[in-house]
């Protein structure tokens, strides 16, 4: 019984010490974490809508950001775009110019594709073909779009994705037409 | 003497990767590249350390019968630690990591450091028994993702070295290179070091 207690007590104060010190250092490392995501979340913002230099979040929406220029003037719009890939979700960050119908830019936030491979979607020479295209382009993987050699599901992954989320960001009315 | 004698044996006689073959799902998985292999060593090393020094002191506290459990909170404590200051202070590392951080917790290396070892020697050759393994491992870990990532993509930590007309082996970055990797290694090793083990205590 003694022996039993014992046990007992010994596996309890470990595992309360444990929480406590994890509690004590999520609290410290929370703070940072989020400027890591705010600051991953704007560069990503600006990267894709050249000309701003700020943005906000449009409506309640925590998807959707309108991007501004210097004078406080939309220069478009770019929205977080996720669906599933080889391995697990994608998230992109896209910019659009809502008044001319065409994409700015694209960024990849996560993914979880093969490193080496489909992974590649985060490269440059694989994002920049989607620059200047249409918002009605139908992003046909290795036609409209080299896809990566070794990976296509990954390239076909990011063209279904942005296919998709662009057609609903189109339809919502929020957006129909500059203000 | 018996402090460098005990560092001296994770480096080469008993490398935990090379000579014991322990933690082969880190070993195996994150090796596609130079940095992985460095930086899933390091994580390992700290999680290592942290764990042995904490099971040598408190080593007599502890029943018999709830040990097991008992490392393996310590050792998921740690390895919570670890990832959270990385997510905060490397936030790219923790990208690449990912998945294979909250994994150290399962690598039988740690737990098998803190049975086989820190549980029966005091806190300062728990320290160095760690520090050798430790770095054992991250010298092994990083060796492969050098050779990996050289013949993969040509590059090492991300340098082109192999210039452009190199065309990259694609399969050295994906599973079936961290084998062929790892058994051409082993090899080797086996070939150049004289002393065989003739019998392991466990199959």
């Amino acid at each position: 019984m003694n022996e039993q207690r014992r046990m007992i007590l010994v596996l309890s104060t470990i595992a309360i010490a444990s929480g406590l010190i994890l509690a004590g250092v999520f609290q410290w490392t929370k703070p940072k974490m989020d400027e890591v995501t705010q600051e991953r979340q704007k560069t990503a913002i600006l990267e894709v809508l050249p000309g701003a230099v700020s943005y906000k979040e449009v409506g309640n929406n925590e998807m959707v950001f309108e991007g501004l220029n210097g004078n406080n003037q939309r220069v478009g719009i770019a929205f977080i775009a996720e669906g599933g890939g080889f391995q697990g979700d994608i998230s992109m960050m896209v910019g659009m110019d809502v008044d001319e119908r065409k994409l700015t830019g694209m960024t990849v936030l996560s993914h979880l594709e093969t490193p080496g491979l489909g992974a590649r979607i985060e490269e440059e020479s694989f994002r920049k073909q989607f620059v200047e295209k249409s918002v009605d382009d139908p992003f046909v993987a290795s036609e409209d779009i080299d896809a990566i050699t070794g990976a296509t599901i990954s390239s076909n992954a990011v063209s279904n994705i942005l296919r998709e989320s662009i057609s609903r960001i189109i339809e919502d009315d929020q957006l129909g037409g500059s203000q | 003497m018996k402090i460098w004698a005990e560092f001296i044996k994770g480096l080469w006689k008993e490398n935990p990767v090379f000579r014991q073959l322990m933690g082969m799902c880190p070993t195996l998985a994150v090796t596609n590249a130079a940095i992985n292999g460095l930086a899933m060593g390091l994580a390992t090393l700290f999680v290592l350390l942290c764990s042995n020094v904490i099971v040598a002191l408190i080593k007599h506290l502890i029943p018999d019968k709830v040990r097991i459990p008992s490392y393996i909170i310590i050792i998921a404590t740690f390895v919570t630690i670890a990832d959270l200051f990385l997510a905060a202070f490397f936030p790219e590392i923790q990208r690449v990591l990912g998945l294979f951080i909250p994994l150290i917790v399962v690598n039988c290396i740690i737990l098998g450091r803190a049975e086989a070892f820190a549980s029966k020697n005091n806190v300062k050759f728990a320290l160095i028994d760690a520090l050798g393994m430790g770095i054992g491992f991250t010298w092994a870990l990083t060796l492969l993702g050098i050779i990996r990532e050289l013949l993969g993509m040509g590059t090492v930590f991300g340098l082109q070295v192999m210039g452009t007309n190199f065309t990259p082996w694609i399969i050295f970055i994906l599973p079936p290179g961290a084998f062929l990797t790892l058994g051409v290694l082993l090899g080797i090793i086996n070939t150049f070091s004289n002393k065989k083990t003739t019998k392991t205590s466990c199959h």
